[in-house]
């Protein structure tokens, strides 16, 4: 039983951290109804700049958020209007940018390998390797800091949503696009502060990332897919639904792991995305998906 | 009211306009072009050192077939899987385990080995096509991901380090690279007649239908579901053939070079390139692809850059030339005959 809560608790904490990385890729999908799959590249891509600021310059993984969170912004919506600006509208367009997002995380891995090359790389504050005792119980001190900050970081993101002029903006956008464009919202331009800032939730996790998972940029991949089969399990483009399958899937797969061996814990999500397809294709709690 | 009900009904049938037969020039042309890579090999015995040639162009034919197999589901029917290089991976790891298990001859099995692949697509499509657009491509890229930790760990087929199969055919050097040359030729020959019976024929405009507005489709009764399934799991047939000979040419079979998605997003990128939903964009796309990369690899060595490249023309093309070639000279109405097989 001791065991059992141990292994919960590690789930919990990891969690934290699963939604965060989620949260980004949600939001994208709501308000842009298209799948990033170059979000994993831009988290690997956040994780080097707070390796490269833990390790040069001795600035915590953890408060390097503020150094990831503001390029990672700049550098979305400058992706964004390089890349996406020019497609919104054609016809069929949300396959074609489903398809150039991929386009751009195969360059984004192929200039980050070439420069950093694909040496497993994870930065060492002194906490990473700390444990924090709760009676019987042991949480790793970077897992529950990350979580802590995850958390705080959704909160935040929730608040902005619901109570900013923008974030009404852009949850009509995500509602729906053309309801919202009737009422005067600037759909266009709402679309990009949402990548923007999609695009500074990743840079957030990428600093997570830094410390709690050795990464190099070939990682990406399976990160994506994780990441995508946790919006899939909670429906796509809900938040909170994002939220509670990054949760149900950590604690998941912490179980597998600790019952069957860790080198089969991954294989929950994907599983659990088949479940999912099988029994409610629309997703714990998606709204039935169009087109 | 009268005509209007008349154009209608003749409208979308389109069978003089877009589903002719092929003329007699292209019927010379494809014979010619069926000679010339018949006799190539034969070439051997008068110059020799081919074998480099040889090589490049069962390679080709290899994504020749691959490509041409995507465009069914990825190109007729609207589907776009990122997960095609599982069915390469079933085939060659079906083909592999036969060999090095049981002794038998890979080209025996490497049909089984499609036939294998075609009922796991098939299976997979089932739970898949439940949904559509980004869910669609999530699920297939799910599957790289669920069967690369399978066969990752699975001891039986080497995990990991993969699987080491008997050497090549005990036969000279200068011989040995013609059964592969072809099989694969009979396999690319085989995916492209596929590709191209299907394109004209009812379950082909049905799939056509599916893409363009599968609800309406729906409506119109065609059994779309039956349909794209079927369309998935052939999409997988030759791609298992292929797989089984590949990795009997490799003489090596490993998780990390089969179930990379780079080498889905190559198919992708080809069919793209040449023009997704046409006969001949695949084909055309493949050759070029090749050579591109080919050139690349000679002059920049074959680093991370040809990941960016990849990346790069996919994008360009995707911004600039979203029907591909073959669409792009056809929407211009420059289309070649030689091209010209929708």
């Amino acid at each position: 039983m001791n065991q059992f809560v141990q292994v919960l608790l590690f789930g919990l904490t990891l969690g934290g951290v699963y939604a965060l990385m989620a949260s980004g890729l949600t939001l994208v999908f709501g308000v842009m109804r298209i799948v990033n799959l170059a979000h994993a590249i831009f988290m690997i891509l956040a994780a080097y700049i707070a390796y490269f600021a833990f390790t040069i310059y001795n600035i915590d993984p953890i408060i390097s958020i503020f150094i990831t969170m503001p390029v990672m912004f700049f550098v979305g919506i400058a992706v964004y209007w390089l890349f996406f600006a020019r497609i919104k509208g054609t016809a069929r367009s949300g396959e074609l940018t489903v398809l150039l997002t991929f386009a751009l995380a195969l360059m984004a891995e192929g200039l980050l390998g070439y420069f950093f090359s694909n040496i497993y790389r994870s930065a060492n504050p002194p906490y990473a390797t700390q444990a924090l005792h709760f009676g019987p119980y042991i949480l790793s001190a970077g897992q529950f800091y990350a979580t802590l900050m995850s958390i705080g970081l959704i909160v935040l993101l929730w608040a902005f949503l619901k109570y900013s002029r923008t974030g009404y903006a852009i949850r009509a956008t995500m509602q729906n696009i053309s309801a919202a464009q009737v009422v005067g919202v600037n759909v266009e331009r709402m679309s990009m502060v949402a990548f923007g800032i999609g695009m500074a939730l990743a840079g957030a996790s990428g600093s997570m990332m830094s410390f709690l998972f050795t990464f190099y940029p070939g990682k990406h991949w399976e990160w994506i897919a994780i990441l995508l089969a946790l919006i899939v399990l909670g429906g796509m483009g809900s938040l909170g639904g994002a939220l509670a399958g990054a949760f149900i899937l950590a604690i998941s797969s912490a179980l597998v792991g600790h019952y069957y061996g860790f080198t089969w814990s991954p294989i929950t999500f994907f599983l659990a995305l088949f479940i999912v397809l099988l029994v409610r294709p629309q997703g714990l709690f998606g709204k039935k998906m169009e087109a | 009211m009268s005509e209007t009900l008349v154009s209608n009904e003749v409208k979308p049938i389109r069978t003089t306009e877009s589903l002719k037969k092929p003329s007699r020039r292209q019927k010379i042309f494809l014979a010619v072009l069926l000679m010339l890579l018949v006799s190539y090999p034969l070439l051997q015995f008068v110059v020799g050192g081919l074998n480099y040639w040889l090589h490049m162009l069962l390679y080709t034919f290899m994504y020749i077939a691959m490509a041409s197999s995507w465009n069914i589901i990825g190109g007729y029917a609207g589907y776009t899987s990122l997960g095609h290089n599982v069915f390469f991976a079933v085939g060659g790891y079906f083909v592999g385990v036969l060999l090095v298990y049981f002794d038998i001859s890979p080209f025996l099995t490497a049909p089984l080995a499609g036939l294998v692949s075609m009922a796991i697509g098939l299976l997979v499509g089932l739970i898949s096509l439940r949904t559509r657009g980004p869910a669609f491509i999530i699920s297939t890229i799910a599957l790289v991901m669920l069967v690369k930790i399978t066969f990752d760990n699975w001891d039986y087929i080497g995990g990991t380090n993969g699987m080491t199969m008997p050497p090549l055919l005990d036969i000279s050097l200068d011989l040995v690279k013609f059964p592969f040359y072809y099989y694969m030729l009979i396999i690319a020959i085989g995916a492209v007649y596929m590709s191209y019976r299907i394109r004209h024929s009812k379950f082909g405009l049905g799939l056509r239908a599916i893409s363009q507005d599968e609800i309406k489709a729906e409506v119109a009764g065609i059994p779309t579901n039956y349909y794209k399934i079927l369309a998935f799991g052939i999409s997988g047939l030759f791609v298992g053939m292929a797989g089984g000979i590949w990795g009997y040419y490799l003489t090596y079979l490993k998780p990390n070079i089969f179930l990379l998605i780079i080498l889905a997003a190559q198919l992708v990128l080809m069919t793209v390139l040449g023009g997704k939903g046409t006969v001949a964009g695949p084909v055309v796309g493949a050759i070029l692809f090749i050579a591109i990369n080919e050139f690349f690899v000679t002059n920049l060595g074959f680093t991370e850059l040809n990941i960016v490249a990849t990346g790069l023309i996919l994008a360009l093309v995707l911004i600039f030339f979203p029907s591909g070639i073959v669409g792009s000279l056809r929407e211009r109405g420059k289309l070649p005959p030689f091209l010209d097989w929708d």
